[in-house]
């Protein structure tokens, strides 16, 4: 494990490097408070820290102070290196944020049992940040496909669309349905959909770039939004990301299947007063609009909100695809 | 191996123990407190002729720690009372403790140059 001492004195510098070295420890050494608040804040940096308090340009307790107001990823344990007993000076040392002290000269098998102390509680850190991580994913991804679940990728169009909005920057909408789920679950069994499902999921991923979102919207539907995507690419960009299903078979423990999907797109950077909802319902039309096309194609929203609005099933898209 | 000198004002049986018995890391101790020193006791012999009592809480504070560290306790002891005569900045007193410490020094320093280990 990384560890980092800062103390000015050469001499006490020395001890404890060649100290925890043959404890096994990588040591980084520094004589000075600020270089050592510099190696704590960076991200890869070590997480434990045994820091002198008498330090030129900052002391031990201002280490501490500097690196709990700067870190926010990642504890860092600190111990406190001091010849000052007193228990005023061990009140203000550990209420500066350091996790523990030690007297110096100090003793090395007191030391090492401390230091055991201090990655005790870094390890049972990493487990919690892990567990929070865990249930973080769970409460935004699908747990099928691990895309974004249907809550998160709404919120995130909302927001995409307040920044297109914003920054006067086109943005496209997909919403794409797998052809003939219904008909794969009934013949060939619900584990062989929800593999068609992942395989989709996994595709879909791969066909767009990083700042683009895709997400389950339902059983068998997933949203896609193309951040500045202009009105040239996008009829492309939506027709690329048909073809990652259709172009391939999709192989599954029952064998490989051919897979397609429609789409109904949405492509604009002047979104009017609509709302996400109305959004949502005229990209869906359009995709119906695919679908009832002949399915496997793209059809594109109406640039007039209104009239989709009143056809909750329109017949007519605008333009399809193929 | 076997330890033929071990000065008074120096406790190395203390100082070995607590480096694991590593005869090596004493010798690298002992010049690197020899190449130190000189720079630690100039600010403080300027703190004390100048009257700062501050400085020479901070001078001795940084001596004691490595005195410490050395298991030089008399030395140790004495820059712990230059510590203290700044920090209630008693001026009165320092020249002498200041005095004392410079030749305690001087015989841990030749201490020092004394030891030597055997196999």
């Amino acid at each position: 494990m990384k560890i980092l001492i800062a103390d000015d004195d050469a001499i006490s510098r020395r001890l404890l490097v060649k100290t925890l070295q043959v404890a096994g420890y990588e040591v980084l050494a520094v004589p000075n408070g600020l270089v050592a608040v510099e190696h704590l804040c960076k991200q890869d940096g070590p997480r434990l820290a045994l820091l002198d308090w008498e330090m030129p340009e900052l002391d031990g307790p201002a280490v501490c102070r500097e690196v709990r107001k700067k870190k926010d990823q990642g504890y860092v344990y600190m111990i406190l290196l001091t010849s000052k007993g007193l228990k005023t000076d061990i009140v203000t040392g550990l209420g500066s944020g350091a996790d523990d002290y030690l007297i110096k000269p100090f003793d090395s098998e007191e030391l090492k049992a401390r230091l055991r102390t201090g990655q005790r509680i870094l390890h049972l850190e990493g487990r919690l940040v892990e567990a929070r991580e865990n249930m973080r994913f769970k409460a935004t991804h699908d747990s099928l496909t691990s895309l974004f679940n249907r809550g998160v990728i709404v919120d995130l169009l909302g927001r995409e669309i307040s920044r297109s909005r914003r920054e006067r920057v086109p943005t496209a909408i997909l919403l794409c349905d797998v052809d003939h789920f219904k008909n794969i679950n009934d013949t060939r069994g619900h584990l062989i959909g929800d593999e068609v499902l992942q395989e989709a999921a996994r595709r879909l991923l791969l066909s767009v770039r990083s700042y683009d979102y895709v997400g389950r919207y339902g059983g068998e539907e997933f949203l896609i939004i193309l951040n500045n995507c202009d009105p040239v690419s996008a009829p492309r960009r939506a027709e690329e990301i048909r073809k990652t299903l259709s172009d391939t078979l999709v192989q599954t423990s029952a064998g490989p299947l051919s897979v397609t999907m429609s789409m109904g797109v949405h492509q604009t950077q002047n979104w009017g007063v609509q709302t996400v909802e109305e959004l949502l319902q005229q990209v869906d039309a359009a995709m119906y609009a695919a679908k009832a096309a002949g399915r496997n194609r793209i059809s594109f929203t109406k640039p007039n909100t209104s009239e989709v609005a009143e056809h909750k099933q329109p017949a007519e898209p605008a333009q399809s695809l193929p | 191996m076997k330890t033929i000198a071990t000065p008074s004002v120096l406790n190395i049986k203390e100082l070995l123990s607590r480096v694991g018995d590593d005869h090596e890391l004493v010798i690298e101790l002992f010049s690197i407190f020899k190449f130190e020193f000189p720079a630690y006791l100039q600010p403080l012999t300027d703190a004390v002729a100048n009257e700062l009592p501050r400085q020479v809480e901070l001078e001795s504070h940084a001596l004691k720690g490595m005195l410490l560290n050395l298991a030089a306790a008399r030395a140790a002891a004495l820059a712990a009372d230059l510590e203290n005569l700044g920090r209630a900045q008693k001026i009165p007193g320092m020249r002498e403790v200041l005095t004392e410490f410079q030749s305690e020094a001087q015989i841990l320093l030749l201490q020092m140059e004394s030891v030597e280990f055997q196999t």
